[in-house]
């Protein structure tokens, strides 16, 4: 029990602080001598009821629990580390083996793919075709139900080429575009 | 007349001038063609051709022919880059033009063009006799200048997307190119851990 008393007599105060050292030397019989008794502040009221210190707080599960743990990178990758993963040989790009010279122009190809230049030039001839088809037909949806037959510089139609309908192209007949 | 007065204040500055390269440069082209963000700052693997060595002496053996080219600020990435530069190392020049033709990368068709200039610069230029007789002694690649953009994501989020240049370097030698080292079996390093233990000496000893 902590008393404050104000004391405005010197008398008074005197007593009861002998009264006070009766009452430790009485309560407890100190062993201690020099050193003061360990007494310490504490509640005015003891019992179990008044503060509740063993409810488990894990039942109660908190915000932090019901997310799930994602992964994550715990060390930095050393620089080392990333060359070895960046240049291993199966990341290297491989050097194709399936390139050989086109005969017809002499270009690279690759075997299972057309050449690339002689693509470019039937392209080319192609779009040339088309373009006097177009001029032949005037617009759209008016393609005849018949053949047509392309006939370049100094060609003349044939048995073969009755009834079907005949392109001219103004120029010599190119040395790939065999006739029949 | 503007122009001539300039050229005529910056043809002292030009550093090509102090080089006894004996060859005369015209003096109508005040910009070079390398790198002008720099202050018009000439690279060093630019500069590499500029060297020229005196005549050999008839006994001496023959000086391959070493032409350096490069390309500055290929809009493409350095790490990307570096796998088709891995790729023509060490290779003859029409091997590397044949590989690189049906690459689907996008910087191979730059590489090929390098490779093309480089040809060509060594014929016109460089004395070099057939332009197949060319191996890749080096080819590298160096990180451009980096730029930083924003990169607008859904629901008014973004991030910060790095724009990525880099540069390539190739440097052209006459001559076949070298055979490629064995690879190196059990034999060989037994052989050499056996030699290094017979050459450890006895310290402190008789």
């Amino acid at each position: 029990v902590l008393v404050l008393v104000r004391s405005p007599l010197p008398r008074l105060r005197a007593l009861l602080q002998h009264c006070w050292g009766r009452l430790e030397r009485g309560l407890r019989p100190s062993v201690f001598g020099d050193q003061s008794p360990p007494w310490g502040p504490a509640l005015a009221m003891q019992g179990p009821a008044l503060v509740p210190q063993g409810i488990n707080d894990a039942e109660v599960p908190g915000p932090l629990e019901s997310v799930v743990w994602m992964a994550a990178p715990k060390h930095r990758r050393t620089i080392e580390v990333n060359r070895c993963r960046r240049r291993n040989p199966n990341k290297l790009i491989e050097i194709k083996r399936n390139i050989d010279v086109c005969p017809e122009c002499g270009n690279l190809k690759q075997k299972h793919v057309l050449c690339g230049y002689c693509y470019a030039k039937v392209k080319e001839e192609t779009r040339l075709i088309r373009m006097e088809i177009h001029k032949k037909e005037g617009g759209p949806l008016n393609a005849p139900t018949v053949e047509t037959v392309v006939l370049y510089e100094g060609e003349k139609p044939t048995e073969k080429d009755e009834g079907k309908r005949i392109i001219e192209r103004a120029r010599k007949r190119p040395s790939w575009f065999v006739q029949n | 007349s503007g122009a001539a007065w300039a050229r005529g204040l910056l043809s002292w500055a030009r550093p090509e001038r102090w080089l006894a390269s004996g060859s005369l440069f015209p003096l109508s082209c005040i910009h070079t063609s390398t790198s002008l963000q720099k202050m018009g700052k000439i690279g060093k693997w630019e500069k590499k051709n500029r060297i020229v060595y005196p005549p050999q002496l008839p006994g001496e053996p023959r000086r391959p022919a070493e032409i350096y080219h490069c390309r500055r600020e290929i809009k493409y990435s350095n790490d990307k880059m570096w796998y088709l530069a891995k790729l023509i190392k060490g290779m003859s020049i029409d091997q590397a033009l044949a590989q690189l033709e049906f690459s689907d990368k996008k910087g191979a068709k730059v590489i090929r063009e390098v490779l093309l200039e480089a040809q060509e610069m060594a014929v016109r230029n460089h004395n070099v006799e057939f332009k197949s007789n060319l191996h890749i002694a080096e080819s590298q690649t160096g990180r451009g200048r980096y730029v930083k953009r924003l990169r607008c994501h859904g629901k008014g989020m973004f991030g910060m997307m790095k724009i990525n240049r880099c540069h390539y370097f190739v440097k052209l030698v006459e001559g076949p190119p070298p055979p490629p080292e064995p690879p190196k079996t059990g034999f060989d390093q037994a052989k050499e851990y056996v030699q290094q233990l017979r050459n450890r000496t006895l310290v402190h000893t008789l």
